[in-house]
């Protein structure tokens, strides 16, 4: 596939959404229903290790550019990932210039609210999902507790989740 | 510069949970730790992120290397973030079918996916925490109340069915109209 309309197409789907993944409609199409590039399974596997890995969701798509067209397709899903972020600098310098304006400042502090909730509604699916029994229940409020009172960095924490996994698995699998 | 480049790689390649934690654990640093920012500079950056098309964490990260170090800044912050996470995601793309059917791994990464549920949790808390409380009784009062509710809108509004988008515009209207001039709570600056 001409790597230019790769970029493109990558770029319209990610400059049409205000998420990481929420794009994954507009390249489902695209990719999988309109021109038989991949299939759902790799699209699923594509998001699947696009959650998996730190940083952004929205990564995934350079999965599905290296699907498509190997290095030099990630290589244009990754500028295609990028190149909407730096709308944010002039939208930055024109509100930014507004931004002590008490009004203004009232309304980024209720974006941050209503961006606590939505991440909220969010976080209740992933615990039905996540929390499968006391281990995983411990983890997740000793993570929640180290983050809210400690400074600790969150490498640590997830280093520290994996070890316990591996050591529950290793007394389960004891004789 | 370096050290920017540094602060972005770090914590942007070893946050797992997706951008509003990464976001929170860069302002935790670079607010809290380092004194780079204030809180109502970082409040800016993320909201603008948030209504900037595209992957709200690489506009936070544009957003804020250009604040600290102008456009050279704001490169540098979102490949230092992207550049990385790109990688290992196609590696692990290329490793996760085998990886999914091995005891050990699904062990480490069921517990691992527990630990970042308890960054979710905390992430809320983080995000939320700087606007509840004031400095008098009344302002404890009210501030909490609007915390509440703004918080609680939006958590009912999106189990309703309806998107960010508007959730988050009318967010913005409600904040525009019921004021609040407090300093956040535990801000230094």
């Amino acid at each position: 596939m001409n790597l230019l309309v790769l970029y493109l197409l990558m770029l319209k789907a990610s400059i049409t959404s205000f998420t990481g993944l929420g794009s994954l409609p507009m390249i489902r199409q695209d990719f999988v229903v309109d021109r038989h590039l991949i299939t759902d399974r790799q699209l699923t596997t594509a998001v699947v290790a696009g959650r998996t890995s730190p940083g952004p969701y929205g990564i995934y798509l350079v999965c599905v550019a290296y699907l498509v067209a190997g290095v030099p397709g990630a290589i244009a899903g990754m500028l295609a990932v990028i190149t909407p972020a730096f709308l944010v600098i002039p939208l930055m310098r024109w509100i930014g210039a507004r931004a002590e304006t008490p009004r203004i400042r009232s309304s980024i502090r209720a974006l941050m609210l209503a961006s606590a909730g939505l991440l909220l509604y969010a976080s209740i699916p992933l615990s039905h999902e996540t929390i499968t029994g006391a281990l995983t229940l411990i983890a997740a409020i000793a993570c929640f507790l180290a983050l809210v009172f400690t400074r600790i960095e969150t490498m640590w924490l997830i280093f520290a989740a994996a070890v316990l996994g591996l050591l529950a698995q290793a007394v389960r699998a004891l004789p | 510069m370096g050290k920017l480049t540094e602060v972005f790689f770090r914590i942007g390649n070893t946050t797992f949970g997706g951008g509003y934690i990464t976001m929170v654990m860069l302002g935790r640093d670079l607010v809290g730790k380092r004194g780079w920012m204030k809180q109502d500079d970082y409040d800016l950056a993320f909201s603008l992120a948030r209504i900037t098309p595209g992957t709200n964490i690489i506009a936070f990260c544009a957003a804020v290397g250009s604040l600290l170090r102008g456009w050279r800044g704001a490169f540098l912050a979102v490949m230092a973030v992207t550049l990385p996470s790109a990688l290992m995601a196609v590696l692990l793309q290329q490793g996760f079918e085998s990886w999914r059917s091995h005891p050990y791994a699904l062990s480490a990464i069921g517990v691992t996916s527990a630990a970042v549920t308890g960054m979710m949790w905390s992430t809320v808390w983080m995000l939320a925490r700087p606007y509840i409380g004031g400095s008098s009784l009344r302002d404890k009062w009210v501030r909490t109340t609007r915390a509440v509710l703004l918080l609680g809108g939006s958590c009912g509004a999106a189990w309703l069915g309806v998107t960010p988008v508007p959730i988050i515009l009318v967010a913005m209207v409600v904040g525009f109209l019921w004021l609040d001039e407090d300093r956040p709570t535990g801000d230094k600056q």
